[in-house]
């Protein structure tokens, strides 16, 4: 019989931890089934709207560059780095699969049908009360390829 | 998308949002959902290795996710201890300005951890008496 010890400091890995993705499809799929669609929409909203906040505020300061940076470390940091083109007025970010849904799928977690909405819901919340508005152009269910548009608001 | 990174303020977000739909029993129903459907792979360790499972389960998640912990696993005295010197996801959301955490965050480890340790025939006690300093203490041991 053994006695086994593991001592880790947080700076002795990097954070990133993917099954969490798994865990906010379940999330997703609860409240899908028990409070119906559109309570998924008003959570995400909801979220993104109280926690990307900094982020909105640097989009109204700064323009897209701050939104372009933003997906730069997202997608670099989960491993799929993704095509990213801006200009002053337009922002497209185009992925050949979501890497939530690529882990999920791999794993064998399932994918919420409501899953497009971590895209769709949150970057119009996040370009809500900015001079800029979001359109997801194509979005495939099975591997999350995508391609999201950011563009400024017509008057 | 939302970045695995970003998953603990979305998770506390989500506590709050539930609550509000239903109260603290549409969180708590949560939790246990969650725990049905997304911990079978803890469920699976500890149905093959026993208190091992545990050592296991926890070797990946903690270290995924950059915990400042001691994980002990005595198996002469039949214990599995976690020490969480800084809990990765407390400890992000008290370093968010702008977001406070859900009231009762830390409580979801201990319903979700028991709901599959307890059946299994161990018995789950976690302290969450400094969880607001993202500090906890988890100990498994057989019921008998």
């Amino acid at each position: 019989m053994s006695k086994e010890v593991m001592r880790r400091q947080a700076s002795d890995n990097r954070y990133l931890h993917k099954d969490f993705h798994g865990a906010l499809s379940v999330g997703l799929e609860y409240l899908r089934t028990h409070y119906g669609d559109d309570a998924v929409r008003q959570y995400l909203w909801q979220f993104a709207r109280a926690y990307f906040t900094p982020l909105s505020e640097a989009i109204r300061r700064r323009g897209l560059v701050a939104l372009a940076e933003h997906f730069d470390s997202l997608y670099e940091a989960e491993g799929h780095p993704a095509r990213i083109e801006l200009t002053d007025d337009e922002l497209t970010v185009q992925l050949e699969a979501c890497p939530a849904v690529t882990h999920m799928r791999r794993r064998g977690y399932p994918v919420s049908p409501l899953f497009v909405e971590t895209t769709r819901t949150v970057n119009a919340a996040i370009c809500e009360d900015t001079p800029f508005v979001a359109e997801l152009l194509d979005y495939d269910t099975q591997t999350g390829r995508s391609c999201q548009r950011f563009r400024r608001r017509q008057p | 998308m939302i970045s695995c990174t970003d998953f603990i303020p979305a998770y506390s977000e989500l506590f709050k949002f539930l609550e509000a739909q239903g109260g603290v029993e549409a969180v708590e129903d949560f939790w246990n959902y969650l725990s049905d459907r997304f911990l079978g792979n803890l469920r699976r360790l500890v149905e093959r290795h026993g208190l091992r499972g545990c050592w296991l389960y926890w070797s990946r998640t903690l270290n995924e996710e950059a915990a400042d912990f001691t994980m002990t696993l005595d198996e002469e005295s039949q214990e599995f201890t976690i020490d969480m010197h800084c809990c990765p996801s407390m400890g992000r959301l008290l370093q968010l300005d702008h977001l406070e955490p859900y009231r009762d965050y830390c409580r979801h480890c201990d319903v979700l951890y028991r709901r599959v340790l307890e059946p299994l025939g161990y018995r789950c006690e976690v302290d969450l008496s400094r969880c607001h300093e993202a500090r906890c203490r988890l100990v498994v041991t057989p019921k008998e």
